[in-house]
């Protein structure tokens, strides 16, 4: 077996403070090229994956986090499962401007609550060329909406109240054709139900991006409803939301009431089981590539055994040697974490960023823009790092219980 | 010394390596099978569905807007002496589900008349059809709900509606369904939801689809066509397609599962194909003085290269089974529907996904043995004595 010339390279006096300098390990790496590249490649596919999933569970997360206003309450009928499929009579309406505890509109002195009507449009995929279409949720609002939602923020001019115009939330008008303002989609039912898109709209980011928005009594109108779907409530500033939602579902109103962040949270469980399931596949993944770093790691031990020997002789400790090994394995794997992430943010940039998915019960596309932002790579690479060193313990453990002695007589 | 001996001897020597990557094959191809069987099942659908040859007809805007069921006799009206379609069902979502549960069940109320004809592969026997002709509570449920809620056959069964106005309707089963395709679904007849609609003072003789049962997959294209054109620029303009087209968007709604299996699918060939040739390029490199031996004591060079793909093989075959099985074992106890998730109700795995996972880990086995064996061909034995270790 041919001397590691990194071990060359190592002065006496500058390890026997601190442990192996890195240059040691980085020659190392590059003394059993082909093993290292193989080991290197296996480490980046599965950090590749890693880093995808993880940028779609902090988008979801971001998403949420987004929608989690505390002071606002979405009310739905009783036994509805989400705005989509609830039904609220206008009387019902008028009962929760008795509802104590609500925030008031200081120009009209009137309680903040903004009737909702939800329905859905068939839209096609711009990611997929519209090969499959996407169930796009349309939200019939009037003015109040605007300032219960307070995180909606209009980028253009907002639909005229009575007439045929929409505005569109920003995820919405990436992800799905005909969303470009001044474009015209088809609402209701009725022969003449064009409807032309005026403006965006942004809400910090929040589900409501993927939506469209248009005035409520003309989209009423054209679905023929008597029915409002939900009621989005503010409530006020030194009120509990947790009494008001008892009030709600109380005798005297009987509807169904929750939290944003908790309505939200729900919706998401479908994307929850979806990133689950992934999460179980890398997992999987992830301790095969823990086995092939051991795997490599062994090897490398078996062929520098007098090496690590003549370490131990000139004066580092077992510990030494044993942190040396898994460092070694560490930048090994932050190499593949490093090819890894570059994949991942290339495969986003290449093949695409765009995800929707139907909320649990809405029948409705969330749709959400995959980054892979900083924080998240960086979490990636510290659970590609830790790989590494786990896939290292074991042999870098044989490599620190070398006798130096008899290593040393070893070919 | 037969080439086997030496193979398992070659095998016993490092069993640590051994074991590793076995187990590093194991993990990845549990994933692969499962993944495999995802798409096997999903291609099946695809392939059964399209001998349905069924077109799905809703509205344009969304499958949300209701169409009047007198469109049916329209459709059925383009051919009259049926020529091109056998039958065509109307369906309304239910969307129920069992009181104190949280899952929706695929649940549609379908045209009693029509349903086993535009449905023959449920395979409903003639006297579950007059059953479900006799009685208008009649349901056709699948096994996931059954499991679930101890149906039995003639039982009864209870389900509240999740849209307005929030029926509560109690049916009849009438049978179980076995297929795991339709796991999660819940038949019953049009007649009986438009009558407790019609009770409630509510939009009743609507549907949200037309299912149209067509001849032959040309007669499917042209009244693809033709239905589209006959609805034009009226109030209830018409998309159609095809079964699989129009089920696209749902899985695609659902977070495009198949997509996922198969991206994840190609990144565990590509990380087996990695470990295994890099255990059989480090076993080589330990070995070549060795088998430079085995040559100058007369081993012929197409035996060296045997030894080295077969060790090669052996593990990748050994590291499969390690991972298919369990998986395979898991999925079968532990079947997906209970999770009741979509499109992962179907996943199980199959014969076919099996076979196909061992051929992958064969091709991967010999593709990763493949260069060391032909460096073992080609070894020049007295320049590899010379090689220390």
């Amino acid at each position: 077996m041919a001397e590691n010339p990194a071990a060359r390279t190592v002065r006496a006096s500058e390890s026997s403070i601190m442990g192996l300098p890195l240059v040691y390990h980085w020659r190392s790496l590059f003394a059993r090229r082909s093993t290292t590249l193989l080991t290197v490649l296996v480490v980046a596919a599965v950090t590749a994956v890693l880093a995808w999933m993880l940028s779609f569970a902090a988008a979801l997360r971001s998403s949420l986090a987004v929608a989690a206003d505390g002071r606002k309450i979405i009310v739905l009928k009783r036994g509805a499962t989400a705005e989509s499929n609830s039904a609220i009579r206008a009387e019902d309406m008028n009962l929760l401007t008795q509802v104590e505890g609500l925030d008031i509109d200081p120009e009209t002195g009137r309680a903040l609550i903004s009737p909702e009507m939800l329905v859905q449009v068939q839209l096609p995929r711009l990611a997929d060329g519209g090969r499959t279409a996407a169930n796009v949720a349309v939200r019939g609002v009037t003015g109040t909406a605007f300032s219960v939602h307070r995180n909606v923020q209009l980028d253009g001019r907002c639909f005229a109240a009575g007439s045929r115009e929409v505005i569109v939330g920003r995820t919405a008008a990436r992800q799905f054709a005909g969303l470009r303002v001044g474009d015209t989609i088809n609402l209701g039912y009725g022969s003449d139900r064009g409807y032309t898109v005026v403006g965006t709209f942004s809400a910090g980011g929040g589900p409501m991006e993927s939506e469209i928005w248009g005035y409520l009594p003309s989209l009423m109108n054209a679905y023929n409803r008597t029915l409002y779907s939900s009621a989005a409530l503010r409530i006020a500033p030194d009120a509990d939301s947790r009494a008001v939602i008892e009030r709600i579902e109380g005798p005297a109103v009987q509807l169904n009431a929750s939290t944003e962040a908790d309505y939200w949270r729900e919706q998401a469980m479908l994307v929850r089981v979806y990133l689950a399931v992934a999460g179980v596949l890398v997992g999987l993944m992830a301790v095969a590539a823990v086995l092939s770093v051991a795997n490599t790691m062994y090897a490398s031990v078996a062929g520098r055994t007098r090496e690590i020997a003549m370490l131990r002789t000139i004066g580092f400790g077992p510990g030494r040697i044993l942190a040396g090994f898994v460092l070694e394995a560490a930048i090994l794997a932050l190499i593949g974490g490093v090819l890894g992430c570059a994949a991942c943010a290339a495969w986003l940039r290449l093949v695409g960023n765009t995800k929707d998915m139907f909320g649990a019960t809405t029948f409705t596309s969330m749709a959400f823009q995959i980054v892979l932002d900083p924080r998240t790579a960086a979490e990636a690479l510290a659970c590609v790092v830790l790989v590494g060193a786990a896939g290292a313990v074991f042999p870098a453990r044989r490599a620190a219980r070398l006798p130096a002695i008899s290593g040393l007589r070893e070919v | 010394m037969t080439v086997t001996y030496v193979l398992m001897q070659n095998l016993r020597r490092n069993p640590l390596r051994s074991a590793l990557t076995c187990l590093a094959f194991a993990l990845p191809m549990a994933v692969f099978v499962a993944a495999l069987s995802f798409v096997v099942a999903l291609r099946d659908m695809a392939q059964a569905n399209e001998k349905q040859l069924r077109l799905a007809v809703h509205h344009k805007t969304s499958i949300i807007n209701l169409l009047p069921e007198g469109m049916r006799r329209r459709i059925e009206a383009l051919d009259p002496q049926r020529q091109r379609l056998t039958a065509v069902c109307g369906m309304r979502w239910f969307g129920g589900r069992v009181p104190g549960t949280p899952n929706t069940l695929t649940s549609l109320a379908a045209d009693a008349d029509t349903f086993p004809a535009v449905y023959a592969e449920v395979g409903l026997t003639p006297a579950e059809i007059e059953a479900w002709q006799r009685d208008r509570r009649a349901a056709v449920v699948g096994r996931g709900p059954a499991e679930q809620h101890g149906w039995k056959v003639g039982g009864r069964a209870v389900l509240e509606s999740t849209v307005p106005p929030y029926l509560s309707l109690e049916f009849t089963i009438i049978r179980i369904l076995d297929d795991p395709q339709r796991a999660n679904v819940f038949y019953f007849r049009r007649d009986y939801m438009d009558e407790a609609l019609r009770e409630a003072g509510w939009d009743a003789d609507k549907v949200n689809i037309f299912w149209v049962k067509c001849v032959s997959a040309e007669a499917l294209r042209s009244l693809q066509q033709d239905i589209d054109a006959l609805f034009a620029d009226t109030p209830d303009e018409t998309k159609s397609e095809d079964e699989n087209a129009f089920i696209a968007n749902f899985t695609q709604a659902a977070g495009d599962i198949p997509g996922l299996m198969k991206a994840m699918a190609v990144v565990v060939v590509f990380i087996i194909a990695l470990v295994a040739g890099n255990t059989m390029m480090m076993s080589f490199r330990e070995r070549t003085r060795e088998l430079a031996v085995f040559k100058a004591i007369g081993f012929q060079s197409w035996r060296i290269f045997g030894i080295v793909l077969g060790e090669s093989l052996l593990l990748a075959m050994a590291g499969s089974l390690l991972g298919i099985v369990p998986a395979a074992l898991v999925l079968a106890l532990a079947p997906a529907r209970g999770m009741n998730v979509g499109p992962i109700n179907a996943l199980e795995v199959s014969p076919a996904a099996v076979a196909g996972s061992l051929i992958i880990a064969a091709a991967v086995g010999a593709a990763a043995g493949l260069w060391p064996a032909v460096q073992g061909l080609r070894l020049r034995t007295v320049d590899a004595l010379r090689i220390p270790g």
